[in-house]
């Protein structure tokens, strides 16, 4: 009786799906990312992994609006059941202070040549606190944002005579965002149901952050002093101020609603032929190949002066600190064999598969390979991210809400962005005084 | 023993999904919890102190206030006009019933995402049939004084019905003899509406209103699907209370916003069960 008592809990124990503690006897894993062609291009090398190591790997896609809560739900688990998380830029800083992501300095070190990774991506996606050398995440995703435009337009023959009539230059992808404004301007002609540009505007949750956040750094503003957290002057500075004025201004040339543009949305009017430039995330763009063939062309985010940014997107791959230690070394195992080159190379073969590693950037393979690459492998080294913080949340919500509220003629820009470091100054004084940000 | 074996399993279920829960999330706003960093601490008061310190509860207040007040006058006086309307027997009356009654059976967070698309300043199909009537195309989605009037439009759509469905009931419980009485004493149309009609169906009619009241005072769907939880001229309680715990991912905080709309909504509701009670005393 005692023994049969025995063997039921054992098989009770099993269905439970515990986990194997030895790596050796680990056969799958499960990587968490949101709902994307990346993930089934990461989910198709994985079979590779497999056949090679005998691992299995699951990719478990996540829609991106709800991506952020269910991963943080999880990490409110003892055990998660992801092994792996392909978590956003802004969250490192979380993962790491609170303990959810296993630090990675001293293994990446051995398993990837760091001097192969971009400097922007190493900085953003893997390393906290910024300039510390500590890394939590390698990298995955690099993404950026850049502009989609319509090619067929840029080259229509009447097109370019009128616009060289009207401004004295030729019609091509803007260099400066006095060129974007011009070409927006010429493109806006609402009778015709025909607008200059959809700009990344949605208030859900950090779309306009990043749709401004190039314009901020471009026209002289930042998010502050990542050291100090010192922000008054910096992301309420004159520079600042103007980049959002500019932001403004160009909802003149947005279609109908152009005001909040989620990351989907903002390419609605581009597919249905009723704008002529399109501000997204790369990754966004295979499918605008998909859609619209050579009709698009793509080209990096303008310049104001000689200051050109790109707000960085993109995620790095971290491990979970709450799974056993076997589970975390097989979650090593694929992120090393992620990592290496050859790997990258059958990585940037699938749909927005964008490498950090420098030298595919810079090789004229992976530029060609798509009528976008050249345009992302150029923006790698403009990017610039939000805070990564643990406190990044709450830092989103006032940029979002004031910059929303200016965007919409609420306030004005200046007024906005006081608010913006007024609130951020707050946020930051609270967190140092219950000790999550150093004092 | 025996008659504890009977209120015990009612019991267990009210204590595990009721009293349990309520008396944990009190504890919870007392203190840091963070939703996936680590174990709670606690912070005494701190959490109340900044509900009731922080300017963007009380515009969540305003806001909520605003809803409540509009959504639920403009369904008040609409359902009573259609259940008015549809109150004789007529060819179709169970046909036309059903299909006015088929919005409140419907999702709201799916009515949410349909009436987005309706919305949408481009391509949404109201714009386009106003601008076939030549009429202005306003941005309901971007205006931010039409932000708020959506989210009550979507509203009024969805539970008209179900106060058209509570006035018939009302109005069917009248008996026929009152009226009868006044049509001898050769009552004017208002005096019956106004001292017959309205007085015997206004406790069924508060009874509607309580329940929609406390409904729309959680109001959280159609403004995720519209604007998002963090857009000022949107933001509910329930809007604010979900951007705190999953947008700041904080829980303790988040815990004691949600305690003090209880408190609202629980005082709402004996405002109006007290009144309920003072009517039917009347009667």
């Amino acid at each position: 009786m005692t023994k049969r008592l025995a063997c039921l809990v054992a098989l009770a124990l099993a269905a439970c799906g515990r986990k194997p503690d030895s790596g050796g006897d680990v056969k799958s894993i499960t990587i968490w990312w949101a709902q994307w062609a990346p993930a089934d291009g990461l989910q198709e090398l994985g079979k590779d992994f497999e056949k090679e190591t005998g691992i299995a790997v699951t990719v478990h896609q996540t829609p991106w609006p709800s991506y952020q809560d269910q991963v943080n739900l999880e990490f409110g688990n003892k055990e998660t059941k992801f092994d792996i998380v392909i978590g956003d830029s802004q969250w490192i800083g979380r993962g790491a202070s609170k303990g959810l992501y296993v630090e990675l300095t001293d293994w990446l070190k051995g398993a990837v040549d760091m001097k192969t990774v971009h400097p922007r991506a190493a900085k953003y996606l893997c390393e906290y606190p910024p300039d510390s050398g500590k890394y939590w995440a390698a990298p995955c995703e690099t993404d950026g944002i850049g502009i989609a435009y319509r090619k067929d337009w840029f080259e229509d023959a009447k097109e370019r005579d009128a616009f060289k009539a009207k401004y004295g230059r030729e019609l091509k992808a803007p260099d400066t965002y006095e060129e974007m404004r011009d070409i927006a301007e010429f493109f806006t002609r609402p009778n015709d149901k025909r607008y200059g540009v959809a700009w990344l505007t949605g208030r859900g949750y950090d779309a306009l952050t990043m749709g401004y956040e190039q314009l901020l750094y471009a026209f002289g503003g930042s998010w502050g002093d990542p050291k100090t957290f010192a922000v008054k002057g910096h992301v309420n500075s004159d520079g600042a101020v103007a980049g959002l004025e500019y932001l403004k201004s160009m909802m003149a040339f947005s279609p109908p609603g152009g005001a909040k543009l989620d990351y989907g949305e903002v390419m609605e009017p581009f597919y249905n032929g009723s704008t002529a430039m399109s501000v997204n995330y790369f990754a966004f763009f295979p499918e605008v190949v998909k859609k619209l063939g050579d009709k698009a062309g793509f080209c990096a985010m303008p310049k104001k002066g000689d200051r050109r940014f790109a707000s960085l997107g993109g995620q790095g791959m971290s491990i979970s600190a709450k799974v056993s230690k076997g589970r975390q070394d097989a979650a090593r195992k694929f992120i090393a064999w992620f990592e290496q080159l050859k790997i990258q190379k059958e990585w940037i073969k699938k749909p927005a598969g964008f490498p950090a590693n420098t030298e595919i950037l810079k090789s004229d393979e992976f530029r060609k390979a798509s009528p976008y690459n050249a345009a992302f492998a150029d923006s790698v080294d403009i990017l610039v991210d939000f805070w990564n913080v643990p406190i990044f949340g709450e830092l989103l919500a006032p940029v979002q809400q004031y910059v929303g509220e200016a965007l919409d003629g609420k306030r004005p820009a200046k007024e906005a962005l006081d608010l913006v470091a007024e609130e951020h100054e707050k946020i930051f004084a609270k967190a140092r005084e219950s000790g999550e940000l150093p004092k | 023993m025996l008659k504890y074996g009977f209120v015990g399993p009612a019991l267990a279920l009210l204590i595990t999904l009721n009293i349990f829960p309520l008396a944990y999330n009190v504890w919870l706003s007392f203190t840091n919890y963070d939703l996936s960093g680590g174990g709670p601490r606690s912070v005494g008061a701190r959490n109340y102190r900044e509900v009731f310190t922080e300017p963007r509860y009380a515009s969540a207040i305003r806001t909520t206030a605003l809803f409540v007040v509009a959504a639920v006058g403009l369904e008040l006086a609409l359902g009573f006009a259609l259940a008015l309307a549809l109150r004789e027997r007529f060819f179709a009356k169970p046909v036309v019933l059903t299909v006015l009654l088929v919005p409140m059976m419907l999702s709201p967070a799916v009515m949410g995402l349909f009436w987005h698309l309706i919305f949408k300043g481009d391509y949404g199909i109201l714009n386009q049939a106003l601008g076939a009537m030549g009429l202005p195309q306003p941005q309901w989605l971007t205006d931010p004084s039409l932000k708020l009037v959506s989210c009550v439009l979507i509203d009024v759509w969805m539970w008209t019905p179900f106060m058209m469905l509570i006035s018939l009931a009302a109005l069917n419980s009248i008996p026929r003899h009152i009226y009868e009485a006044a049509e001898i004493d050769r009552a004017s149309r208002w005096t019956v509406f106004g001292r017959i009609t309205l007085p015997m169906c206004a406790p069924l009619l508060l009874l509607a209103v309580l329940l929609r009241t406390t409904d729309a005072l959680k109001q959280f769907d159609y403004v995720m699907v519209i604007t998002g939880p963090n857009d000022a001229a949107t933001q509910t309680l329930s809007a604010l209370l979900y951007q705190v715990s999953f947008g700041g991912f904080k829980v303790g905080l988040g815990t004691a916003y949600g305690f003090v709309v209880l408190v609202a909504v629980i005082a709402v509701a004996t405002l109006f069960t007290r009144y309920l009670g003072l009517l039917q005393g009347r009667r």
